[in-house]
């Protein structure tokens, strides 16, 4: 309670006014990881707020929890100074909850009318018949206050991104609508378009409605905004007027300083060249270049989105390159590959741990033993056909012990693991042959604290024997604590090789975000730099 | 308390789940011995139910390949048609038996291999490849023989396959045990095994784990018409002429008895064993139904309902977890 007069003292702006909805000391947990992490926030009626914050800091889990997505494991929700249970997104939405989501839902071949009004109850004609007249004055009614034109016939598949955001947020301000939450609603927009959205949203602010706007683009943030919330690690940092902070200051607070101790010394890299990606291109990523050397671990990083997991793909032979080419060397000798499937990928020695462990990586139903030798089966069988149980159960026993793998029991199925023993046996798997170049796709999200050093010391020892890892993260502490050199990618263009001594939390999020790098940052001492 | 009449009820849901269709075989038995003692266990009736689900058995075994790739086959019927007037015709016009049911294996190994290409290559979904070939063949069939059956000038010694017994056992039983056993071998004990029920299990897992999930998908397509190819041949055989509609059941049956097979593992997978005891369970069922001169119409009720309540139960069971 103390804490919250605090907040209430802080926002001196709205002080005196009942907040419309009030979050206080919410708590989620998800296996492994505290996802929102005693949150409290007040919203008000006429005010736009920003909510920012990296990848998995825990926006889009406060914003299911309040749409009833997702039940919290603590703390409350008010309403206009009522609490209230949000268990389904109807109940949020008969509160006068209203959600925008990045994918918007629409039916592409129904028209905006239709797609508007969709859950909704149609006007009828005394005959039982849809009164279409009435449904059409009815949209105008939703649209013309807003100032908005759209075509209403039209199947939304032939509208532009930003017109079907538009309709999306005309579906949901059909029923009477206090809070409208926008998360991430102009990803897809061209700058005339975000300008539109903009004029639509400031009409809402002046009808009373409150709106909770989340971008990763602070620009937009400050345009639109009274007040500026920041999440780090489930947590919410500060909430501060938004014409008293500046752009620097909101990407320390989103970056935060990194712990030391989690990242585990490791030997520094060869210079023998191992990949040589020229000038890559794919279906997003355009002419990516590098070289990654034998004992080193070049990270990725970028914002979701910007073609991190694309880039690993093409390598992997996954994706269709379009450009460019990729040279393994063989002792030295380069030797040009051309993947065309993963399963080219692993001969060449080349193994990807996928971003997705449940949906990409693992068969969840099925052993820890299948799993593991799954890619490699020929191995652990008589002439390459006749499975041998025995081999494939003393090898991942070996594999098992290297990476510290809990389970019960070989035998049990990969989906009763936790998250960091899922993604040790998704290693395994990759090292059961002869692996040169790991990919690795955000290997350590949802894992704990405790696996997630074992997965770092993991990387550090394979890194020893002269593999070459590319970590793909979101967690920009963990791409300094780890990295011997990073690439930021973003909107699938290269935008900066960095060493990682010269690489700051500040500087790699000012290229992940398109912002000017201030030129001396004020806490880059410390914390941020490599971690050895 | 509570979380001990729960704990009971969990238990009893998991047993249901995994031997509720074991069990509901093992009472349809008992019941049918009761009512009818020393007719159905008969060794004689027993020889009888064996034969008539061999041909079913068949289909439903390598049906089973497919649906453990997570695909399903709704082709198999017409092509044991096809593949059953195929063998006659090419019998009756003189040549021999070996070849012709070489020829006719082959005829369901290219149908196969099409619908194979249709779902893995071309990316429609099993549902629709299949009915939409399902359609030609059968009316591959119908052209075939112009809508009539083929009966006169088969050569006696056809009925080696549906007629003949080896060691007091029909030739078919013999066929069916070998089909069973092979595949069986293939899915439990091979890499090739392994695999398919790895596709199965999660498809994007499996490419980016290095499988070939496209052909590993055509290979299941091509048994499953092989295996429907044997049976219309078995068929043919046994009933010593050959209709263009005559393999139509075994469609809806092949399906079935592999649900009913899927809802006594854990991970409720399809798999051979459960397929035969979803075989028996249907054969024995009809079977025992004939004895008790139950309506042939309401057999078909009643053999729906089965299938319904085993599948019904299981997957309560499963939400109970």
């Amino acid at each position: 309670m103390a804490s919250f007069t605090e907040k209430m003292g802080e926002v001196s702006v709205v002080e005196g006014m009942q907040p419309l909805v009030s979050l206080q000391r919410l708590r989620k947990r998800y296996p492994g990881v505290l996802a929102v992490d005693d949150v409290s926030l007040d919203l008000y009626a006429g005010e736009v707020h920003g909510l920012v914050g990296e990848n998995g800091a825990g926006k889009s889990t406060l914003i299911k929890l309040l749409a009833g997505a997702t039940t919290s494991d603590g703390g409350s929700i008010w309403v206009r100074g009522r609490q209230v249970q949000l268990r389904t997104v109807r109940e949020a939405n008969r509160l006068g909850l209203a959600f925008i989501h990045q994918e918007l839902n629409l039916v592409p071949y129904f028209d905006a009318v239709e797609n508007i009004f969709l859950g909704h109850l149609y006007p009828r004609h005394w005959w039982g018949g849809i009164d279409w007249a009435a449904l059409r004055r009815r949209v105008r009614a939703v649209l013309d206050p807003l100032g908005v034109t759209l075509p209403l016939t039209v199947p939304v598949s032939r509208l532009s991104p930003g017109q079907q955001t538009l309709v999306s947020i005309a579906r949901a301000l059909v029923d009477k609508v206090d809070l409208l939450v926008m998360d991430e609603p102009t990803a897809a927009l061209t700058s005339q378009e975000i300008d539109h959205l903009f004029v639509v949203v400031r009409a809402l602010r002046a009808r009373g409605v409150g709106v909770l706007y989340i971008s990763h683009r602070l620009a937009e943030i400050f345009a639109l905004t009274e007040r500026i919330t920041v999440m780090r690690n489930g947590r919410v940092v500060t909430t501060q007027p938004s014409s008293q902070v500046s752009e620097r200051a909101l990407v320390q607070w989103m970056t935060g300083r990194t712990v030391d101790a989690l990242y585990p010394p490791r030997t520094p890299p060869t210079a023998l060249p191992l990949l040589d990606v020229r000038r890559l291109s794919g279906s997003f990523c355009r002419e990516i270049s590098f070289t990654l050397h034998a004992g080193e671990v070049l990270g990725i990083a970028g914002l979701i989105g910007a073609g991190r997991s694309e880039l690993l793909r093409l390598i992997f032979g996954a994706e269709r390159v379009r450009g460019g080419e990729l040279l393994l060397y063989e002792k030295g000798v380069p030797r040009g590959l051309c993947l065309r499937s993963p399963a080219q990928a692993y001969r060449a020695g080349v193994a990807l741990a996928p971003e997705e462990r449940r949906t990409q990586g693992l068969l969840l139903a099925r052993p820890i033993y299948e799993n593991t030798t799954l890619t490699f089966l020929r191995r652990f069988a008589w002439g390459g056909w006749w499975v041998r149980r025995r081999s494939e159960l003393a090898a991942t026993q070996r594999l098992g012990e290297r990476l510290a793998l809990r389970s019960r029991s070989l035998r049990q199925p990969v989906g009763e693991l936790s998250g960091g023993n899922q993604q040790k046996v998704v290693l395994a798997r990759a090292l059961a042959g002869e692996v040169k170049v790991l990919l690795l796709d955000e290997p350590t999200r949802g894992v704990d604290v405790g696996a997630r050093q074992e997965i770092y010391r993991i990387i550090g020892d394979l890194t020893a024997q002269g593999v070459g890892v590319l970590l793909v993260s979101s967690d920009l502490s963990e791409l300094l604590g780890v990295a011997d050199r990073l690439v930021v990618l973003r909107e699938g263009r290269q935008v900066a090789t960095l060493a990682a001594g010269e690489a700051s939390a500040e500087v790699v999020l000012g290229y992940c975000f398109g912002v000017q790098p201030a030129a001396h940052p004020t806490r880059s001492q410390g914390g941020v730099d490599a971690g050895r | 308390m509570r979380a001990d009449s729960g704990g009971a009820r969990q238990g009893a849901q998991r047993w249901l789940r995994l031997y509720g269709t074991f069990a509901g075989f093992v009472a349809m038995v008992g019941i049918f011995a009761l009512m009818r003692p020393g007719i159905f266990l008969s060794p004689n009736n027993l020889r009888n139910i064996t034969e008539q689900v061999a041909i079913l058995a068949i289909v439903a075994t390598t049906m089973t390949v497919v649906m453990v790739v997570g695909d399903f086959d709704l082709s198999v019927g017409a092509m044991a048609s096809l593949s059953g007037v195929v063998v006659a015709d090419l019998l009756i016009q003189g040549l021999g038996v070996w070849p012709g049911v070489a020829v006719a294996l082959l005829v369901g190994g290219i149908g196969g291999l099409f619908n194979g290409v249709l779902v893995a290559y071309f990316g429609l979904s099993a549902f629709v490849a299949t009915l939409a070939t399902m359609t030609a063949f059968r009316g591959l069939a119908l052209f075939y023989t112009n809508g009539s059956t083929l009966f006169s000038g088969i050569p006696e010694s056809f009925k080696l396959f549906g007629q003949g017994v080896t060691l007091a056992l029909p030739n078919s039983v013999w066929i069916m045990a070998a089909v069973w056993g092979v595949t069986w071998f293939v899915l439990e004990q091979t890499t090739l095994g392994r695999r398919l029920y790895a596709v199965g299990g999660n498809a994007q897992a499996s490419y980016l784990a290095g499988l070939n999930v496209r052909r590993l998908r055509l290979a299941a397509f091509v048994l499953s018409g092989v295996g429907a190819a044997l049976a219309g041949v078995v068929m043919t055989s046994r009933l010593f002429s050959a209709h263009p509609t005559a393999g139509e059941p075994l469609m809806l049956n092949s399906i079935a008895a592999v649900f009913l097979g899927m809802t006594m593992f854990r991970e409720g997978e399809p798999h051979v064993l459960g397929t035969l005891v979803g075989v028996l369970l249907l054969g024995g069922m009809s079977n025992g139904l004939n004895i008790l001169q139950v309506n042939s119409y309401l057999q078909l009720v009643l053999t729906g309902l089965i299938i319904l309540l085993a599948v019904l139960l299981s997957g309560l069971a499963r939400r109970g977890e």
